[in-house]
């Protein structure tokens, strides 16, 4: 599969790929998207960098780590990142929901703010929702990623 | 005078609580925890003997939203059977530690058997059907510890499951009884007494008479005597008992005389002033004197002495059962007064027995006799509980088969039965003469010839003589005097089990009677017929050998070793490590219980496959799909076949667009993205061509129709149901997402803000997902290194 056009197409299309993830992550409050499809995407890019250049090319050519051959694909120092991520968005969207405890609010209650006259922007709204949303990210990225390169590396 | 319920709960209570610190006890008295024992089945004795005489219920809610409670009731015949239990269990403790001195696992021991007695105890004052039923089957799990005790004996395992098996399967027709009878008691007396077993037995006939209407009378009554059938031993299921004999002896004494089993009989007391009609005398009169008769001929032809007494216990247990059945006062009274002598005398018969094995060292009755040199006092003992136990007069079990007799008789007076009236009474008669057959020899232990073989017999300690002369001497006051037991508890008990309670009197007779002449008639044809008791043995021994399918134990190694060999066979289809075969079975079962479902429920309404109208664009696009799926199949590379696949899919998400549903469209997009992605990642590996078989295809193209049918009728039916207009739901999320979320995606909203608890499961579950993979690879490399 690592072919040249391969290649040459990955490089163009995964920076798009992951500004797309972003604007779906960032406004899947008010418009399609939302972190399942922003984790799904990235995901996707993922998958597209492997299968253009390699399982290794992360740790060896992004990273510049040494990749030591015949390691079980489970203790990989990437598929334990992966690992770590899906964990912490679990604890982020646990966290993000027992914040309104505090305040006597229900578990999970959600709220958002609205900023007028932001430079740019003008009108900004920063929905609490939006930590939560970052934890279903974390963990729709780190688990997929989790069984992509662990099923991958077999 | 009302019962007390701190006294009740601390009599049931204390025997669990002693069971869960046998381990701390254990370390501190070591094989003195049977003493222990002693003090804690004493207690238990003494706080239910003060309730004596108090009657009414008490109870500790449970679980109220259901209607149930931890109640317990008071009466003669629940501290009857408690009494017994507890004070057997005393003389059972105080026996163990001579007995069981230098056995294994003891603490295990003297917990089952504490647990064991205060479970027999729960049953006994249980008056909530559920209550009932959990300690019922306490009892079951508790004698399967006990009866497997020896755990390397491969005998001993084998009478422990059957046990188990025969109890808690019987136990589950009851359960299933218990339910019907709680949905008609909920209608009759109001849901909040839909268990309260208390309540029902105090409006009878109203339970009765809603049963009848109900059309549920006979299912409820044959639910029960299975239930109760399986745990007393009754034919067929009596079998189970003889091979229980594999327990240590105190188990056995306490198994077979006081408890367990009678457990059954027990409960047949308890609901008879409900149930009692011409179906009941007919069911359990018959099948009370069949199993009394058949057991006590098994009982003629044991070889061991514990075997003897096992068979006879499941032919007095059928005596007791009969006696309920029968309709008339003296039923009851045959059943309780027999079920207390029974209780006596057999505990005391296992526990000579236990002390013949121990100095003797051998339970086959061949080697065994003329020991009364060699213990007088053991054969003074077995003097008196045997005679009992044959019905001699003037011992204590002569009057209640008196009473059997007598209610046999009677029955034919109570209800037209026809011929049955005259059965009753000669099939009585004629299994009485051989409970005096085996009760004979098991007294020839001690008498006639001593076997030269036999070699020397030591006296047994004291330890061991206490118990079975406490009972003996209590066998011998009720023989002198009945009614004294009967004032004492028998009388109670008696007007708890009875429709139309009398005053009961009991002594020898002193003119002729139609019982007196069928007691003499049962007496003198058993003490004929001894002297010809090796024929009869040896005819007995022959018959099963002949026709293997008379013998219970037949059926039952029949049946589960057919289970054993059909499970095998199964799981070798169904289980056999191949992926594809896990998927046939769970999809082809999916989906026949799915279309069973719809056509059972009758929601398939062909006409409703015809009218449908959609907009011109969504046809094409499905049209699309659809040669994309059929391109897929006729597909000859995987990358064609993955690629066609994909336009399957691409379709369905530009199908969510014209349906106006944007959220669903991008994710379906995306995820489509990611499978062809991952697809063509893992294509590599697969090999390019398969050599397929037609049967293979043709089970395949089978498979793939029905998942397909099922999707797509569950699909149209569920689409079908969708309410006209939107519901109240979708407006209220509509309305409510600006002001209340913030967002305008409604679908995002709701995601994170007002169903953010299930998007919380769903994160668990993608984390499950990826971490049950990684352990399954982990695992696997694990394996390959070993």
């Amino acid at each position: 599969m690592t072919t040249v056009i391969m290649r040459t197409t990955a490089r163009a299309i995964v920076p798009i790929i992951f500004v797309v993830a972003a604007s779906l992550f960032v406004e899947g409050h008010n418009l399609p998207g939302g972190g399942f499809i922003a984790g799904v995407l990235t995901t996707t890019a993922f998958a597209i960098i492997y299968l253009a250049f390699g399982l290794d090319f992360l740790e060896r050519g992004v990273l510049g780590r040494d990749v030591e051959p015949g390691k079980e694909s489970s203790r990989d120092r990437l598929v334990v990142a992966y690992r770590r991520l899906f964990e912490y968005g679990l604890a982020i969207a646990v966290l993000s929901g027992l914040v309104p405890l505090l305040f006597g609010r229900p578990f999970l209650t959600q709220t958002f703010l609205v900023f007028e006259g932001v430079p740019i922007y003008h009108h900004v709204e920063i929905a609490s929702a939006l930590a939560f949303d970052f934890g279903v990210f974390c963990v729709v990225v780190g688990g997929l990623l989790t069984i992509l390169s662990v099923v991958g590396a077999e | 005078m009302p019962p007390e319920l701190s006294v009740v709960l601390a009599a049931v209570a204390l025997p669990f609580v002693a069971a869960v610190s046998t381990p701390v006890l254990f370390r501190v008295l070591g094989e003195r925890t049977g003493y222990a024992g002693v003090a804690v089945a004493l207690t238990s004795f003494l706080l239910l003997a003060t309730q004596l005489g108090s009657e009414g219920t008490v109870g500790l809610a449970w679980i109220p939203s259901l209607n149930i409670s931890l109640r317990f009731a008071i009466d003669g015949w629940g501290l009857l059977f408690a009494l017994l239990a507890c004070g057997i269990g005393t003389l059972i403790f105080l026996y163990s530690p001579a007995y069981m001195h230098g056995e294994s696992s003891l603490p295990r021991f003297y917990a089952a058997l504490l647990a064991f007695m205060g479970s027999i105890v729960g049953v006994a004052l249980a008056a909530d059907l559920i209550a009932i039923f959990l300690f019922w089957e306490l009892t079951s799990l508790c004698s399967f510890v006990l009866i497997g005790h020896y755990t390397a004996d491969d005998s001993s395992q084998y009478a422990a499951r059957m046990a188990m098996f025969v109890t808690v399967g019987g136990g589950l027709f009851l359960l299933v009884g218990f339910l019907l009878l709680a949905l008609v008691a909920g209608d009759v007396l109001g849901s909040e007494f839909a268990f309260n077993l208390a309540a029902m037995l105090e409006n009878p006939n109203e339970i009765a008479d809603a049963l009848r209407e109900e059309g549920l009378f006979l299912p409820v009554l044959g639910l029960i005597a299975i239930g109760a059938g399986a745990k007393s031993a009754q034919v067929p299921l009596h079998f189970w008992l003889p091979n229980a004999m594999a327990a240590p002896t105190p188990v056995s004494a306490f198994l077979h005389s006081a408890t367990m089993v009678k457990v059954g009989v027990y409960f047949v007391g308890r609901i008879r002033p409900m149930l009692v009609g011409p179906e009941w005398l007919f069911l359990f009169a018959t099948l009370g004197l069949t199993t009394m008769t058949i057991c006590a001929i098994l009982a003629v032809g044991s070889t061991d002495i514990k075997e003897l007494l096992a068979y006879s216990t499941a032919s007095h247990l059928g005596l007791m059962i009969a006696g309920f059945g029968f309709t008339s006062i003296y039923g009851a009274e045959a059943g309780v007064f027999h079920l207390f002598n029974h209780a006596l005398f057999k505990a005391a018969l296992f526990l000579v027995a236990g002390i013949v094995a121990h100095q003797a060292g051998t339970r086959r009755l061949e080697n065994l006799s003329g020991l009364r040199h060699d213990l007088p006092i053991t054969t003074a003992i077995t003097a008196i509980v045997a005679l009992s136990m044959a019905g001699i007069p003037p011992f204590s079990g002569f009057y209640s088969k008196e009473l059997l007799f007598e209610a046999a008789v009677e029955a034919r007076h109570v209800h037209d039965i026809g011929v049955l009236g005259w059965l009753y009474p000669a099939v009585a008669v004629f299994g009485s003469i051989f409970t005096v057959l085996y009760s004979l020899r098991f007294l020839s232990l001690f008498f006639g010839e001593r076997p030269e073989e036999l070699g020397h017999v030591d006296r047994p300690s004291v330890m061991l003589l206490v118990s079975p002369a406490v009972l003996a001497a209590l066998t011998a006051l009720v023989s002198v005097d009945p009614e004294i037991a009967v004032h004492a508890i028998v009388q109670s008990g008696v007007d708890a089990t009875a429709v139309d309670p009398h005053e009961m009197h009991v002594g020898i007779p002193t003119a002729y009677s139609p019982p007196v002449g069928m007691s003499a008639v049962t007496i003198g044809l058993g003490f004929l017929a001894y002297p010809f008791y090796g024929r009869i043995h040896g005819g007995v021994r022959a018959i099963p050998e002949l026709i293997p399918p008379i013998g219970a134990n037949w059926w039952y190694d029949t049946i589960v070793d057919g289970l054993t060999d059909g499970g095998a066979w199964l799981a070798a289809r169904i289980h056999n490590g191949l992926l594809r075969t896990y998927a046939t079975w769970t999809l082809a079962s999916t989906c026949a219980l799915t279309l069973a479902g719809f056509a059972a429920t009758a929601t398939i309404v062909p006409t409703h496959l015809i009218e449908f109208d959609a907009p011109i664009a969504i046809a094409l696009v499905m049209l699309v799909a659809v040669m994309a799926a059929v391109a897929v199949v006729r597909s000859t590379s995987h990358i064609a076949g993955i690629l066609t696949l994909s336009i399957l899919g691409f379709m369905i998400a530009i199908f969510y667009i014209l349906a106006s549903a944007p959220d669903l469209a991008l994710t379906q997009l995306v995820v489509e993205t990611l499978i062809l992605v991952i697809f063509l990642l893992v294509i590599e590996e697969i090999p390019e061509y398969y050599e397929v078989g037609l049967g293979r295809v043709a089970r395949d193209a089978v498979l793939s129709v029905a998942v397909g049918a099922t999707a797509f009728v569950t699909v149209l039916v569920t689409t079908d149901a969708r309410p006209a207009g939107s519901t109240s739901i979708a407006r209220y999320y509509a309305e409510q997402a600006v002001p209340e979320g913030g967002g305008t995606n409604i679908v995002n909203v709701i995601l994170v803000d007002f169903r953010g608890f299930d998007t919380l499961g769903e994160l668990a579950v993608v984390a499950l997902a990826a971490i049950s993979i990684l352990t399954l690879i982990v695992m696997r490399n694990g394996g390959d290194d070993e």
